[in-house]
């Protein structure tokens, strides 16, 4: 089995290396002949990643302990899924992992029916097999996912507990999903560059491969926070650590780019802009990688003792280099539409002042990063950028996001005249006004809260008051009932619904995020039969018990809980005993609503069963996962085909030989 | 012999007085809470020394109850910092200060910020001032009635994708 997977290993980097020279000699001598060789080495190279990941998932499911990789993540006793989900526990794994996409996404790019005649696609093919080469080398001579033991061990050391939650199923496979997604705009924007094909085109080639990496990045983002949260007991759920920030980072440029192509794709403007929007954020992606890989920075996701972090330098660097190299010799003929604006008040100049916050943000979470290396090489002293910093600085700069989220889809293409502005934004503006004097009104007095809940409510209300302008407009014509226009209305545009949509989940994302900073707190020891009280809370320690799941050992809480007398269930706070593992991990019990989550850890434990619990109430935590789950829906809603969704252009320019 | 009992008592008085600030604070009260949140946790769990609650972190402990203890004793928020600061250097804190160099940690992505807004108002202009406004030949459409018409627009289209 080992000599397979490494034989998958090693022919899939021969077959990149060869795929990628007989694309640049396909395109060098125009032979069609060519270019499909390399598409069929390409298809094979993926086939390999296939097999390898297939070998790997084999050994992990098995237990094949002779497998240095098997031995250092699992054992024996651990539940099926998490043997398999093991294989993005290390670096050899996850690794492997990012290549095996890395191709998919090659494969699917080269075979796409929408890239038949296209010019582009050669180069596009290239590009990623650039990538895959490097991912290769790595796996073949640096972090190798096939190294035998000398000596078999008897039990594997296990998977780190903290891992053993199902966001660890979902977490880094929908987060490299994003990252290696990410790849496919930057080979298409690169392609278009080295072709000269400055259009807005590949933009419109690459608008659904865009959306869906972004909505992964924030899937994974989102699923790790919910990990965070149940897993480690610590209440929150965003930590600002620098590898959450190394994947916060693309997906705020990301963001900005899905913006500002509209520009381009509308007006011709903003071309040198896009093309360093998507350099940038692939440029993110790898520094995040050499984030994770390197240690230079302290995290708690950092896959320890590994050099890796100087190959993903050097090769970020390389990419880098050679992506400004190409732009800067096309620079001359981006330059060339420099464009107009027809005023000051324009969706046009909305959509820029939204990319200067989103890159703003980028910098500010960049900044803060990289601020404790800086630090050093300054002053010598290294300074901690923790939680209190990204807070502060963070905060209100989201908050301008969000009030220019709500402008806007209300202000007007070219002009807004003083009467469009009066017209659109005067009703909500009373009634988030009306929002706020109402929070006001029941107590609450801090005033961050109060402004940031009237700035979501503010968004919230243009966003209806679209809807309803649009409804209303087709209605006019169509004379359809409300619900039908409005079914029509979105099912016909569905790409500034969708985003629309997408605005929706962020608003509820935003509003969850305000209200858990509001979160109420205590630990308490208590005997068998105690109460804790926490708001209008009490909980009722009933008592203490254990059971076995397997090899581990599981001490558990039985917890009444009670609400203004109502009874509301039970919550069984747990600690985890693993026999493979010395350390003990935390199972939160959450007793959740709309409202807010009443979450219970259980600390610690006497003889006499006198126990110590942190119990939490989080206010509309909820909301920070509904609202991701209408993003996503607005996200696919977007890039759906349907009848009349905005499908992938197909290429109908100038032919050549090669395609 | 009153004065040697006045004093007696005055001295009884100030011996008490430390044990009842002594209990002054808890680990979780608000006062604990933000001298704790300042500094942290280097058990490698990325939490400060409140937050911190992982298991076996002897670090968190010991610290704590010397904080409590410094809390007690009557010191600041702010001496206590100097203290540790002291002892470990800035590292300690989960935020940089707000003073010499570090204070370019928060002052960088504002200023930045702020240049580039300045920057984007001068593009704007400059683009808004090449604008030539091309003459009227119809009447200019609100954005209602551009609304409406992008809606006739594509059904028109859409029936003649049906019949053509």
């Amino acid at each position: 089995m080992h000599l397979i997977g490494n034989l998958s290993i090693y022919l899939a980097l021969a077959l990149s290396i060869y795929a990628f020279i007989i694309f640049i000699l396909g395109i060098y001598k125009q032979d069609q002949r060519l270019v499909d060789s390399g598409k069929a080495a390409s298809l094979i190279v993926f086939i390999m990643a296939s097999i390898s990941m297939l070998i790997l998932f084999t050994a992990l499911g098995t237990s094949q302990l002779q497998f240095e990789y098997v031995s250092a993540y699992t054992s024996t006793d651990l539940p099926i899924l998490y043997k398999l989900a093991a294989l993005w526990a290390g670096n050899a794994g996850s690794l492997l992992l990012w290549t095996f996409f890395l191709t998919m996404y090659t494969a699917m790019v080269v075979y796409s029916r929408k890239m038949k005649n296209n010019p582009l696609t050669p180069y596009v093919a290239a590009i990623m097999l650039a990538n895959t080469i490097f991912f290769y080398l790595i796996l073949g001579f640096v972090a190798k996912p096939f190294v035998l033991l000398d000596q078999v061990p008897v039990e594997g050391r296990g998977l780190n507990p903290m891992l053993q939650d199902p966001g660890m199923l979902l977490h880094p496979v929908t987060l490299y999903l994003g990252y290696v997604g990410l790849a496919v705009p930057f080979a298409f924007a690169i392609a278009a560059l080295i072709v000269k094909n400055i259009d807005a085109f590949w933009l419109r080639m690459t608008r659904r491969w865009t959306i869906i990496a972004w909505m992964f990045l924030t899937l994974g983002n989102v699923i790790g926070g919910y990990w965070a949260y149940t897993e480690l007991g610590w209440g929150g759920y965003w930590a600002w650590d620098p590898v959450e920030n190394a994947s916060f980072m693309p997906w705020l440029t990301v963001t900005a780019y899905l913006h500002s192509v509209m520009i381009q794709e509308r007006k011709g403007m903003l071309k040198i802009w896009n093309i360093s929007l998507i350099i940038l954020s692939y440029a993110l992606t790898l520094f995040g990688t050499f984030l994770v890989r390197s240690g230079v920075l302290t995290s708690v996701h950092a896959f320890g003792d590994s050099n890796l972090g100087a190959y993903f330098l050097i090769f970020m660097a390389l990419a880098v280099i050679f992506s400004l190299y190409i732009l800067m010799s096309r620079y001359h003929l981006l330059k060339k539409d420099s464009g107009q604006f027809e005023s000051f008040f324009s969706k046009e100049s909305s959509f820029l002042v939204n990319n200067l916050i989103l890159v703003g943000a980028t910098f500010a979470v960049f900044w803060g990063t990289i601020f404790p290396l800086v630090s050093e090489a300054v002053r010598g002293t290294k300074v901690t950028v923790g939680i209190p910093f990204f807070n502060t600085v963070m905060s209100p700069i989201l908050l301008a996001l969000i009030f220019v989220m709500a402008v806007c889809p209300l202000i007007a293409w070219q002009r807004s005249t003083a009467k469009n502005l009066r017209d659109n934004f005067l009703i909500p503006a009373i009634l988030s006004l009306v929002v706020v004097g109402l929070l006001a009104g029941l107590g609450m007095r801090a005033a961050y809260p109060i402004i940031s809940f009237g700035i979501i409510s503010f968004m919230l209300l243009t966003h209806i008051l679209e809807f309803y302008r649009g409804v209303k407009a087709r209605r006019k014509v169509t004379k359809e009932a409300y619900p039908v226009a409005l079914y029509w209305l979105m099912i016909k545009n569905r790409r500034r619904y969708g985003g629309y949509i997408v605005h929706f989940g962020i608003a509820l994302m935003a509003i969850g995020i305000v209200g858990s900073n509001f979160d109420t707190e205590t630990m308490k020891t208590v005997p068998k039969g105690g109460t804790i009280e926490i708001q209008d809370y009490v909980l009722t320690y009933e008592y203490l018990a254990q059971r076995s799941e397997g090899i581990n050992d599981i001490v558990f809480a039985n917890i009444r809980v009670t609400k203004n007398g109502k009874e509301l269930g039970y919550v069984q706070p747990e600690r985890i005993f693993y026999g493979s593992w010395e350390e003990p991990s935390t199972e939160v019990a959450v007793l959740g609503s709309l409202r807010e989550d009443l979450y219970v850890v259980l600390s610690a434990w006497e003889k006499d069963e006198r126990a110590t619990f942190v119990v939490k109430v989080n206010p509309l935590v909820k909301w920070v996962w509904i609202g991701s789950f209408v993003l996503v829906i607005g996200s696919v809603f977007a890039i759906w085909t349907g009848k009349y969704g905005n499908t992938t252009p197909r290429y109908t320019g100038p032919q050549r030989k090669v395609s | 012999m009153k004065k040697v009992i006045a004093a007696l008592t005055l001295l009884l008085l100030i011996s008490v007085i430390p044990a009842y600030a002594g209990d002054q604070y808890d680990f979780k009260s608000a006062e604990f809470k933000e001298v704790a949140s300042q500094f942290m946790c280097m058990c490698g769990c990325g939490q400060d020394h409140f937050e911190c609650n992982m298991q076996g972190c002897g670090l968190n402990d010991s610290f704590k109850q010397e904080m409590k203890e410094m809390m007690d004793d009557g010191l600041t928020k702010d001496e206590i910092k100097d203290y540790y600061i002291g002892m470990y250097g800035e590292e300690i804190l989960t935020a940089p200060e707000k003073k010499g160099f570090s204070l370019t940690a928060w002052i960088l992505p504002f200023a930045v910020l702020g240049v580039a807004g300045v920057g984007i108002v001068f593009v704007i202009r400059k683009w808004v001032a090449g604008y030539k406004e091309e003459p009227i030949l119809f009447e200019e459409l609100t954005e209602e009635q551009e609304l409406e018409d992008e809606i006739v627009k594509s059904m028109i289209d859409e029936e003649r994708k049906k019949y053509f």
